[in-house]
């Protein structure tokens, strides 16, 4: 049917159901409400397709008995104050600032076209406020921050999605168990926080089965994720951001305190790694000295690799010999040479050894 | 035709519909600015939101549009007077959107989005600092605004850039292209007059900025332009990788993946620059065994760089 008869049954059954104050059948929504086929099983699949667009919108249709009805019935309605969006008593200033970070930040096949409309529908303060002189805001709202030269210097690509990010922060909001497939293994989780990043999302959360705090890439999940009630857990005021962790973060136990050379080529490099506050020393040749408290020696000495014989492990002893013995046991493998690789790898001869 | 679909239009006709009740009378232009709509479907939408009632359809129920002199006023009895609520996806777009936008250096982090942002996260039941993180990247502020700020000037600019893959540090001229954030990290794609090409440089490698007064003329850049891209005469290693190691294959382009027994795995990888196979030679020790490399590359590659690493230790 025409987009513009399906809106305008669709429009009728959003204003019918908001109207009611009893949950109506099925039976009487295709009474009531105009637009609906005559035929039984043409009006199911007609009315079904709709109770799902409007759910996509965000419209909360609920189905409930229909009270004094023998023999029992079930029907539906649009609870007006579910339906509302909660008024966050945003400031002119703040939607446009909203809409605009909405335009410039956005998240890979998801539309936020919706969400800057709902945002624009909110009549702002100053306008009531206005007509009796009291309107103390500024109207800043009327020089966008979203003009074209400005969005081309906030170039952003879009942030990748992930088949359970909505999921996640539905939990996340309304503190509800997630059960879910990781490395093999079913969890439980408090979902406490979401990160992205280093160009991947991150869920950090209370795990059930190890007892402790744990953060989980969210493309290494596997299956489906289910939820549960909500409410069910008190979020941490200083939950530990999991994925912020440092690959010499990761482990448990009492840390041990390192201490870190990086010459001054790669100071700025090493500076931005571990913050500033973790420089302990500054050397007039520019190279400067960090203090890690390591939890995990492989993580220390991936970061201290990184940047070749630019860096090195000063203290402590333990693991300054730990670094020694590991690239010692690199030169003593590399004994037995290994056979040549042409460039080109449809010449490439294979020998057997 | 529009493509906008049914619900699109719904979903967008109950956010004009407060809007307008709530406004003595907008002209159609600012709605039409507003919303992002065009001018004959905002008339056609609004025409068929005044045919809308609810049984038994006595007047008092019916919203009533007036639609004259290029303005709109619009008056119901109906309970759309307030916008919908927002689904989860599109709470989720606003608070990614924002906080990640906050993140980015020189962004006022006490402005009107941060404010916004916390109110927004207030009614949502999420905490905008606790529970929501998006890190675009890192990147020393004032690099990064001296590099937008060149891009958008159309000014060259030296650079003191230090290439990770390379471990070199090197002072160049490049024409700034664009500043982008893509995955996580901040780039800036330029024409690098070093190299003669266009390159695309991480802008937290960049050490230094400094902003010449020659403008240029260069064409929009080319989309998609990789970190790395291998050529087909870079050099080549073959690797033997142990179970734990299994992340280099997440982590990097590899060309081939033969599965060996016990979850080993072998695999080709494209070298662009020798430090880079040193760097992860060294740090997968004993998880990573090189099998073989293209003439080009010297066989005991790790062997030496772990003999260089050593002689600080030693010394």
């Amino acid at each position: 049917m025409a987009s513009s008869d399906r809106l305008e049954r669709l429009f009728n059954l959003t204003a019918t159901l908001l109207a009611t104050n009893r949950p109506l059948s099925a039976a009487e929504i295709r009474e009531r409400v105009p637009g609906y086929p005559d035929d039984k099983a043409t009006f199911r699949r007609a009315f079904e397709r709709d109770k799902e667009a409007l759910r996509e919108m965000g419209v909360p249709l609920i189905l409930e008995p229909i009270a004094g009805r023998q023999p029992a019935e079930e029907g539906y309605r649009i609870p007006p104050d579910q339906y509302e969006l909660r008024d966050p008593g945003l400031d002119p200033d703040e939607i446009e600032a909203l809409n605009f970070a909405a335009s410039v930040v956005q998240l890979e096949g998801v539309s936020g076209l919706g969400a800057v409309w709902k945002l624009r529908s909110i009549a702002s303060p100053a306008t009531a406020s206005d007509a009796d002189g009291a309107a103390g805001h500024d109207r800043s709202a009327d020089d966008r921050p979203g003009e074209s030269d400005e969005v081309e210097a906030w170039d952003v690509g879009a942030l990748p999605t992930n088949p359970h990010l909505v999921p996640f922060f539905v939990a996340v909001a309304e503190r509800r168990p997630a059960v879910f497939a990781y490395n093999g293994q079913t969890r439980t989780v408090d979902p406490y926080r979401l990160d992205f990043v280093r160009g991947q999302w991150y869920l950090s959360g209370f795990d059930h089965l190890r007892h402790e705090e744990r953060s989980y890439r969210l493309d290494r999940i596997a299956g489906t994720v289910e939820l549960g009630p909500g409410a069910s857990f008190d979020r941490p005021s200083t939950s530990i951001p999991g994925a912020r962790l440092q690959p010499w973060e990761l482990g448990s136990g009492e840390p041990q305190i390192a201490r870190v050379l990086v010459d001054g080529d790669q100071a700025h490099l090493a500076r931005q790694a571990v913050g500033n506050d973790a420089v302990i020393d500054e050397r007039v040749d520019g190279s400067i000295v960090v203090e890690l408290a390591v939890t995990n020696v492989g993580g220390l000495r991936s970061f201290v690799l990184g940047f070749l014989e630019h860096a090195e492990i000063l203290e402590p002893p333990e693991l300054r010999r730990e670094m020694q013995r590991w690239l010692e046991a690199i030169v003593d493998r590399a004994k037995p040479r290994p056979r040549a690789l042409r460039t080109s790898r449809s010449t490439r001869k294979r020998t057997a050894t | 035709m529009s493509r906008v679909t049914a619900g699109e239009r719904l979903q967008r006709l109950l956010a004009i519909i407060p809007w307008v009740a709530a406004h003595d009378g907008p002209s159609i232009d600012e709605i039409c600015e507003r919303f992002e709509v065009k001018h004959n479907e905002l008339v056609a939408d609004l025409t068929l939101a005044s045919m809308v009632g609810v049984y038994p359809f006595t007047p008092d129920e019916l919203i009533e549009v007036i639609i004259d002199d290029g303005r709109v006023w619009v008056h119901y009895a109906l309970s759309f007077d307030r916008p919908l609520r927002l689904t989860p996806e599109q709470a989720l777009v606003l608070v990614a959107a924002g906080s990640g936008l906050l993140t980015v250096p020189g962004v006022d982090p006490d402005g009107p989005l941060a404010r916004g942002l916390a109110k927004l996260a207030r009614t949502l039941d999420v905490d905008a600092d606790e529970t929501i993180d998006i890190d675009l990247g890192l990147a020393p502020a004032a690099v990064l605004e001296q590099l937008q700020e060149a891009s958008r000037l159309r000014l060259q600019v030296e650079i003191d850039y230090y290439s990770y893959g390379r471990d070199e540090r090197t002072v160049r001229v490049v024409d700034p292209l664009r500043v982008s954030a893509q995955q996580g990290q901040w780039y800036l794609q330029a024409w690098d007059h070093l190299r003669g090409g266009e390159r695309l440089f991480r802008v937290d490698r960049v050490r230094a900025v400094r902003r010449l007064e020659s403008a240029f003329d260069r064409p929009a850049p080319s989309d998609g332009l990789a970190s790395f891209v291998a050529e087909p005469d870079d050099s080549r290693v073959e690797l033997e990788l142990a179970p734990a190691a299994r992340w280099v294959v997440d982590q990097y382009p590899v060309e081939a993946v033969e599965q060996l027994p016990g979850g080993r795995l072998r695999v080709t990888l494209a070298v662009g620059a020798q430090p880079w196979l040193e760097r992860l030679l060294l740090r997968l020790g004993p998880d990573g065994l090189v099998i073989a490399t293209s003439d080009d590359l010297a066989s005991d590659v790790a062997a030496a760089a772990a003999r260089r690493i050593l002689a600080r230790y030693e010394g």
